[in-house]
């Protein structure tokens, strides 16, 4: 490979990513994704947008930024391709991505990652950093045009993905890992652990399902709670203010009302 | 505490400031320590843990008498994965002078990755730790004064030392499942012991409990006493056995939060 004369080849880090590069190298009709020519730690990756969804029949390209501690920092994604649901040229909040890496874990490789991606293009986005909420009609749109889109450096990424070769199945451990990361991701912004001992029994839809019923209110709430708690303070200390000023007064107006009784008679 | 301006500002961008605040100072504060303290120190005689609490009673009696049991001490550096790194360079350094015990740690270090598959771990990336993690274990094994050296280089390379703590993590976590039915009554909380796992256990950076330190000696069948130095009473840190009986094969000294090494 042409990194052997420029990266350190002992270095654990080198040595995942260029096993990695091995793995992902033939493309399957679901993604793909290489090591740019000079530079190890970057990756281009296309995705199919999942079927039966919004993004069906669109194909998506991005960047992958690996910290230099990877795989025990998560990976960076950002979309390149117009999508509307996740917004182009910025790090992406899914939580496996790099604003929650608290829940990475370096057992995940690039080909969980993005799974990870495809598996969440469904999902609503609820105004976390990074997400868009387009309508249906604008996805397919976009999912249309997604196909003569161009990457500088990689060309028509419609031509990049496999026709023929099936994708790798997803197999039962990696089924698991992904039932965790959208569970976490659940966790993350609903606060609402008791799903968790269900895990087991609940196939994937209807996690999802269940995610669309709950995340939006939830999430709102605490939007909003975000939202009214400075607004609350200042209400409650102009509140304060005015009783203040209510009683100053009307003790003066006793005050006062003493003394006249006192010194007019 | 600097985190207080960005409140003032509108709420749509207090959630991105906050997130971005709250990083940057973990990046920071990361930064900090890492320039700072070696990943594994050098052997310092108990001395210097004295000099550290001139002026804390508690602390400095407790110092002295652990003086009395333990020569030695080899900090580490606190990024969560001290338990870890601490356990398993004590533990090496310990196997470079007893060859039967090396060979029978390596037997079970190589059967360890079929274990690990056969409960579910993806083999691609448990692989990859393995080899890794299997090159450490032999570059030391040789048994000489090398050995030491060479223990000591690898444990602070960050991309050698951290991929040891990983696999020792995943070690960890498959003794835990393994024998899940016991391990779930230490768990706090409503987690089973597999999501304690993907959260407490595998992920790096994540400080380590008792009951890692439970599946770790019972993983490797190995004794591991730990003492506890903190505000309680007494002037003596007390000492705790894992699994209890066992005579100890490593001896760690823990302060909240933090684990290193002893040196009997």
């Amino acid at each position: 490979m042409s990194f052997e004369g420029k990266y350190n080849v002992k270095s654990p880090a080198v040595k995942r990513l260029m096993r990695e590069a091995q793995e992902l190298h033939e493309a399957t009709e679901e993604y793909c994704a290489h090591p740019l020519d000079d530079n190890l730690f970057e990756w281009h990756f296309t995705v199919h947008g999942p079927p039966s969804t919004d993004f069906e029949g669109g194909v998506y390209h991005g960047r992958i930024l690996l910290p230099p501690e990877y795989p025990m920092k998560p990976p960076n994604i950002i979309l390149l391709t117009p999508n509307g649901r996740f917004e182009v040229n910025k790090k992406i909040c899914l939580s496996i991505s790099g604003h929650h890496p608290e829940t990475w874990q370096p057992s995940w490789s690039i080909r969980t990652a993005l799974l990870a991606l495809i598996a969440f293009m469904p999902t609503p986005g609820n105004g976390t950093i990074g997400s868009l909420d387009y309508s249906t009609e604008e996805r397919q749109k976009l999912a249309k045009k997604s196909l003569s889109w161009q990457c500088d450096s990689c060309g028509k990424i419609a031509d990049l993905l496999s026709k023929d070769t099936a994708k790798t199945p997803i197999t039962e451990e990696e089924q698991h890992m992904l039932d965790t990361i959208a569970l976490k991701a659940e966790e993350a912004s609903t606060n609402e652990p008791s799903f968790s001992s269900s895990i087991e029994n609940v196939s994937e839809s209807e996690l999802r399902q269940r995610r669309m019923d709950t995340q939006p209110e939830t999430h709102e709430q605490q939007e909003a709670e975000i939202i009214v708690n400075p607004q609350v303070e200042t209400m409650s200390s102009s509140n304060d203010l005015f009783w203040s000023i209510l009683i100053a007064t009307l003790l003066f107006a006793i005050i006062l009302l003493v003394l006249r009784r006192l010194f007019l008679v | 505490m600097e985190n207080k301006p960005s409140q003032q500002k509108p709420a749509e961008n207090t959630e991105v400031n906050q997130d971005e605040l709250i990083l940057q100072q973990q990046r920071r504060i990361e930064k900090e320590i890492s320039e700072s303290i070696a990943l594994v120190g050098e052997k310092e005689p108990l001395q210097s843990l004295e000099r550290e609490y001139l002026e804390d009673e508690v602390y400095l009696s407790k110092a002295k008498t652990l003086g009395q049991k333990y020569s030695y001490i080899r900090r580490t550096r606190p990024d969560g994965n001290c338990f870890f790194r601490a356990f398993s360079y004590a533990y090496l350094e310990r196997l470079i002078d007893i060859k039967d015990e090396f060979e029978k740690f390596r037997e079970l270090a190589l059967k360890s990755k079929d274990n690990l598959v056969s409960l579910g771990f993806p083999e691609f990336t448990v692989e990859d730790f393995h080899d890794t993690f299997m090159e450490v274990i032999d570059k030391v094994g040789a048994g000489t004064e090398a050995s030491r050296l060479e223990l000591h280089k690898l444990f602070n390379e960050q991309g050698y030392s951290d991929y040891v703590v990983v696999y020792l993590r995943l070690i960890a976590s498959g003794q835990l499942q393994r024998e899940a039915d016991f391990y779930q009554h230490f768990i706090e909380g409503d987690r089973t012991v597999t999501e304690f796992c993907h959260q407490e256990v595998e992920p790096m950076y994540k400080e380590s409990d008792h009951i890692h330190i439970i599946a770790m000696s019972a993983a490797l069948g190995t004794g591991v006493q730990v003492r506890y130095m903190d505000r309680g009473a007494g002037t003596e840190a007390t000492a705790h056995d894992f699994p209890e009986g066992v005579p100890p094969a490593v001896h760690l000294l823990y302060r909240p939060g933090h684990y290193d090494i002893l040196y009997p």
